[in-house]
């Protein structure tokens, strides 16, 4: 077997050892399974097209082919018999966007789906061909590391903490073995290996000569990886802990009187690094609004706070059943059931709730429940480790029946209550203008609750600083950059200011599914939003974050994600029938859950499009960052020649005649002038362009020519006629008088003659020669290979001698002297 | 004889005057060898160059004619010598005869007192009279019995052999060589140069229709022009290298002189002005190379054994070094002494 192909199995092999950081994002091992398949059929197409000795780009087909019949079998569509047909690509464009859906709706882990594992699949079995074409075909294996290292950077997208260091051991290590395969093999074209005393070594033995090159390659690894463990990050380790106020989860029995910080709590938890579980909750709802347990109904100076709740223990009388209070008499119910399991991560004296508990069992501990709040409390319990379920009623609402909820009256004891708001010129100006030509509280609350959208600028961001005082709201809705919690806050005290009661929720989004209607919450999933009060539906929650940035986040049909194109934007249609009050409170019309999480706009930049399909930008991100790193030489030789041109092409002198003055004698000395100095530079410039354009265009350059004949010859080779010869002519006489006259050439066009000469030159080279020398032009590629070649030398040069002087404290050495 | 006068105009010439003299010089001796301009231009070049030619080739391709028609073309002293295996050096350089009237010796000069020389076969003439040259030629004098004689200006030698014929002959020692600025070889001419020879030759000479087109005292100031011409440090530094690289080269025994090195420049400004440049090129060093290094290196035995001629082994070392650059050139390698040479092509 040839070192070729058999390169191309190390490459395969390469490619899974670079898959490894997959393990990490599935759940199960079925995607390894497929991959092998697909990595071994392109392997087997590379080699089988590289023994019938096929041309490369012959061979990449046939691998593109390999791949594509392999995933056909793995994914049939049901139409096809092996061979790939419309129905099939079809049905592939089918899982790749089932596979964005399961991006967004699944956390990692990820369970065994049929898009993600396809979308695995063919990743792979891209990166796979990729790589065999770099390392046999083009005999570049350095590059094939950029593509692996696409694959790991899919954990690194995923995981906001630190990502597992086994995987990239793993890929490191293939890559390692490609490297060495490839020197192994080109050591082996070269000659025959021998040890150093003088045995020979077996082709695929390792040399023991080598020895030292795996050292430094061990080294490497484990510098490489031990390094960032040991640097403090931004994103992970002491500094974002540091700077956080809040400690996370709220602590131990955190605060007996329920007067917990609930933003600081929340921020904390949200600007967590780690990912805890904290509770698990089952229920039969078919999509559940959010889990709520605080309320933070008092808005004063320092923002919106919490009183302490006020209610009757469970033991003592039952839960007040909405459907019979008068403040919801306008609301149809529907009863469920859930169950609630906390970790041990959630230690708080509020126990999550769904809205509307009609009764909650096996909660140990002394509970009591605040029904205006809709809060269970505890004076001495907390939720560690709880287990216990709800029944509940998720009231149902359209928007048009809240449309018919009539104002409060000024004096209603609610509205007092709920819309005591700081005078704020700004807040109360903002609310003015979204408000006018509203008649109904809906209407107004709706176009309150719009205004928080991309259309007006607002942008999700965790990495705002918020204690959630009044200033900080108001520089909220200013610079329109925040989260949860100031979005909520803010909406709040707007919706006051327009006269509605409103109040802030805190809670937790609906958390990721898991065996069907199991929904697994962490601390990422702490959330806060509105609540606002409508006559005859009681507290309705309106969530005005950004959804996309929002794990779990859901939309009900009267507060529509407002960043969708389908919204309706501020205006709400309307037609307020004098209403009839009732109450209600939550009964949303939701869409699955996302996985990942809503701190990821630092880890992936800003999350801009409508779907955040971090699949896609994270491709996206990666071929713009390989265009712009195989874009650098191209924009390298670009600068250059503009630099050189811009030398050449300063404002003509004094024309002379550009013919030479003959041997007049009467030029005894050489006198330097600015005016010749600078004609000679130009002279220099253009000709040293010129070679570059040569060698871009694959023209030997020969050291020992003259300028005179280099552009006599360029001009045979090239075929240069008219316009372009009289040019390179002209730029060789010009170069040869600037390096040899008494005076140079001035005057002349040297820049419209390199114009015209590199026209003439592309003229004559063929496409891909024209098109390697734009985009990746052998001069720089040159000068960068010969300047690093050269740094190479000196380094060894340097090392040489240090080894020199560090073999002198070799006791080594004396032992040899002893004998 | 002519002696230079009282009130000849002196003083370099201009780039015209130049152009049109030394036009006319070529022109008139190419009215006699057909289609050899290059040779031509060659020998005007060393000329000017204040040198001496050493026509080397076989019989019968016009070496004498050059010779000849060269000197027909100033109006100066010339003389011709036919050198035989009897010809005594005085011959060559004059001798004391004792005058009977006058009671003394007399000098009578020899045939190198003239402003041409034309020394016909100089390989027949045994090396000592070989070596009655080497004064003449380096130092433009001569010393006959403690009495050294002034040459006049411009002298040049001529002197032509035929490299073919070894028998009876002696071949020129190395001093001797080295004072010859060049060595040219004839060539045959090609098949329309002969046409246009029988022709023009067939029923006189046209030799003797040769009429001089410049005197002694415009040769002189051709030279002075010539001289003129700049040659920049580069270019210096170009010869100083090329003449270096044939002392170094392994396959040879004897490299160039320092002298080489001055005819070299020298020659090269001959050309230059002859080209209506004024400055040198390194393409004229490279031009200059083989007529003017080449016969005075001796190979060493190995390379004579591999049929290495002189004139191939300095070809290869002008192929070999690189053109010398103010600012050196980025893909050359070698200049710095790296041993990889650039390649264009990729794999």
């Amino acid at each position: 077997m040839t070192g070729r192909r058999r390169l191309g199995l190390v490459a395969a092999g390469a490619t899974l050892l670079s898959a490894a950081p997959l393990a990490t994002i599935f759940d199960k091992w079925t995607w390894l399974l497929q991959v092998i398949l697909t990595v071994a059929m392109i392997a087997g197409a590379g080699v089988l097209t590289r023994t019938l000795r096929f041309p490369s780009w012959a061979q990449a087909l046939g691998m593109i082919v390999a791949m594509l019949v392999t995933l056909t079998w793995i994914f049939p569509s049901g139409h096809e018999l092996l061979v790939p047909t419309p129905a099939t690509i079809a049905h592939f464009g089918e899982l790749i966007q089932q596979a964005g859906e399961d991006t967004r709706s699944y956390a990692v882990p990820v369970p065994d789906r049929d898009g993600l594992l396809f979308v695995a699949a063919l990743g792979i079995g891209v990166v796979a061909i990729v790589v065999d074409l770099l390392t046999a075909v083009f005999r570049r294996p350095a590059l094939a590391g950029l593509p692996m290292l696409a694959i790991y950077s899919i954990p690194v997208a995923v995981y906001l903490d630190s990502v597992p260091v086994t995987p990239f051991i793993v890929g490191a290590c293939g890559y390692l073995w490609l490297l060495v395969a490839d020197n192994v093999d080109r050591v082996r074209r070269f000659g025959r290996r021998f040890t150093g005393d003088g045995r020979d070594v077996d082709v695929w033995e390792p040399s023991p000569l080598a020895a030292a090159g795996r050292r430094l390659g061990v080294v490497g690894v484990l510098v490489a990886v031990l390094l960032p463990l040991a640097v403090p990050t931004v994103s992970g380790g002491l500094l974002s802990q540091l700077t956080q106020n809040g400690p996370g989860i709220g602590g131990g029995g955190g605060g007996g009187n329920g007067k917990i910080n609930l933003f600081a709590s929340l921020s904390g938890q949200l600007s967590q690094n780690t990912t805890v579980t904290l509770l698990k909750v089952s229920t039969n709802e078919k999509n559940p609004f959010y889990l709520r347990f605080g309320v933070a109904d008092q808005l004063t100076a320092e923002g919106f706070g919490n009183q302490p709740p006020n209610g009757n223990t469970l033991n003592r009388g039952s839960l007040p059943d909405p459907r019979r209070e008068g403040t919801t008499n306008q609301t149809t119910f529907q009863q469920f059931h859930a169950d609630v399991e906390v970790t041990d991560g959630l230690r708080q004296s509020l126990a999550p709730l769904y809205s509307y508990p009609v009764g909650i069992s096996d909660l140990a501990g002394t509970w009591a429940y605040d029904g205006n709040q809709q809060v269970l409390y505890s004076n001495r319990s907390t939720t560690n480790k709880q287990k216990y379920s709800i029944d509940y009623l998720r009231p149902q609402y359209t928007p048009d029946e809240l449309r018919t909820a009539l104002a409060l009256g000024r004096d209603d004891p609610i509205r007092r209550a709920y819309t005591a708001v700081p005078d704020n010129a700004y807040v109360n100006e903002q609310v003015a203008k979204l408000t006018r030509g509203k008649s109904t509280d809906y209407d107004k609350v709706r176009a309150i609750y719009d205004s928080f959208s991309k259309k007006y600028g607002f942008s999700y961001s965790l990495s705002t600083q918020s204690t959630g005082n009044l200033s900080e709201i108001e520089a909220f809705l200013k610079n329109k950059v925040g989260y949860c919690q100031q979005y909520a806050a803010a909406m709040a005290w707007m919706v006051r200011a327009a006269g509605i009661p409103a109040r802030v929720a805190f809670g937790f989004t609906r958390g990721t599914p898991e065996d069907g209607d199991t929904y697994v919450i962490t601390n990422r999933n702490a959330h806060a939003w509105t609540e606002v009060y409508l006559q005859g539906f009681g507290w309705v929650p309106f969530d005005a974050t950004p959804s996309v940035s929002v794990t779990g986040a859901s939309r009900p049909d009267w507060a529509p994600d407002v960043d969708r194109t389908t919204a309706p934007t501020a205006t709400a249609p309307t037609a307020a029938a004098p209403g009839v009050s009732s109450s209600a409170s939550a009964a949303p019309n939701q869409r699955p859950d996302k996985a990942g999480d809503l701190n990821d706009s630092s880890a992936l930049g800003t999350v801009t499009t409508d779907e955040d399909n971090w699949t896609g930008l994270l491709i996206f991100g990666l071929i713009a960052t390989l265009i712009a790193l195989l874009l650098v030489p191209a924009l390298r030789r670009v600068l250059l020649r503009r630099q050189r041109h811009a030398a050449t092409a300063g404002p003509p002198p004094a024309v002379i005649d550009p013919s030479t003055p003959g041997p007049a004698g009467t030029v005894t000395g050489i006198t330097v002038t600015t005016e010749t100095a600078q004609a000679r530079e130009d002279a220099h410039a253009a000709w040293d362009e010129l070679i570059d354009t040569m060698v871009d265009f694959q023209i030997a350059v020969d050291p020992t020519e003259t300028p005179r004949l280099t552009a006599q010859r360029l001009i045979r080779e090239t075929v240069l006629t008219d316009q372009p010869a009289t040019a390179a002519e002209l730029l060789g006489t010009a170069e040869e008088r600037a390096r040899y006259a008494r005076q140079p050439m001035q005057g002349a066009e040297l820049a419209a003659a390199l114009r015209q000469v590199r026209s003439g030159m592309s003229r004559s080279a063929n496409t891909r020669v024209r098109l390697r020398a734009a985009l990746l032009p052998p001069s720089i590629m040159l000068s960068w290979r010969l300047g690093l070649a050269e740094a190479g030398t000196r380094a060894m040069e340097w090392s040489g001698r240090f080894g020199e002087w560090v073999t002198r404290f070799n006791p080594r050495r004396l032992v040899n002297r002893a004998r | 004889m002519t002696t230079p006068t009282w009130g000849e105009p002196t003083g370099p010439l201009t780039s015209a005057e130049f152009h049109a003299a030394t036009q006319a010089i070529m022109t008139n001796i190419e009215q006699v060898i057909e289609g050899k301009s290059a040779t031509v231009r060659l020998a005007v070049a060393v000329l000017l160059a204040e040198g001496h030619l050493l026509i080397e080739d076989v019989p019968g391709v016009g070496k004498t004619k050059l010779a000849k028609a060269l000197a027909r073309s100033i109006d100066c002293s010339v003389r011709r010598i036919q050198f035989t295996p009897d010809l005594l050096p005085s011959d060559v350089t004059g001798v004391s005869v004792y005058n009977q009237e006058t009671r003394d010796f007399e000098f009578k000069p020899g045939a190198v007192f003239a402003n041409l020389v034309v020394g016909d076969e100089i390989n027949r003439a045994s090396p000592k009279t070989q070596s009655a040259l080497l004064e003449c030629m380096e130092e433009r004098q001569v010393t006959v019995d403690g009495t050294t004689y002034e040459l006049q200006a411009p002298f040049m030698v001529v002197a032509t052999q035929n490299p073919i014929e070894m028998e009876g002959t002696y071949p020129l020692p190395e001093a001797q060589r080295d004072r010859f600025t060049a060595r040219i070889a004839m060539g045959y001419p090609d098949p329309r140069a002969e046409l246009a020879m029988l022709s023009g030759h067939g029923d006189h000479d046209p030799l003797n229709d040769l009429r001089a087109v410049a005197d002694a005292a415009m040769v002189r100031r051709l030279i002075e022009t010539a001289r003129a011409v700049h040659a920049a440090d580069a270019v210096q530094q170009y010869a100083i290298a090329l003449v270096t690289a044939t002392r170094e080269a392994p396959e040879i025994r004897l490299g160039a002189s320092p002298r080489s090195t001055l005819q070299l420049i020298r020659t090269a400004k001959a050309v230059a002005a002859l080209e209506g440049r004024d400055y040198v090129l390194p393409d004229d060093l490279q031009a200059l190379a083989v007529p003017v290094l080449a016969h005075r290196i001796i190979p060493t035995a190995d390379a004579q054994l591999n049929r290495r001629t002189t004139d191939t082994i300095v070809s290869e070392i002008v192929h070999r070094l690189p053109i010398p650059h103010a600012n050196r050139n980025p893909y050359d390698t070698r200049a710095a002494g790296g041993g990889t040479q650039y390649e264009s092509r990729g794999r």
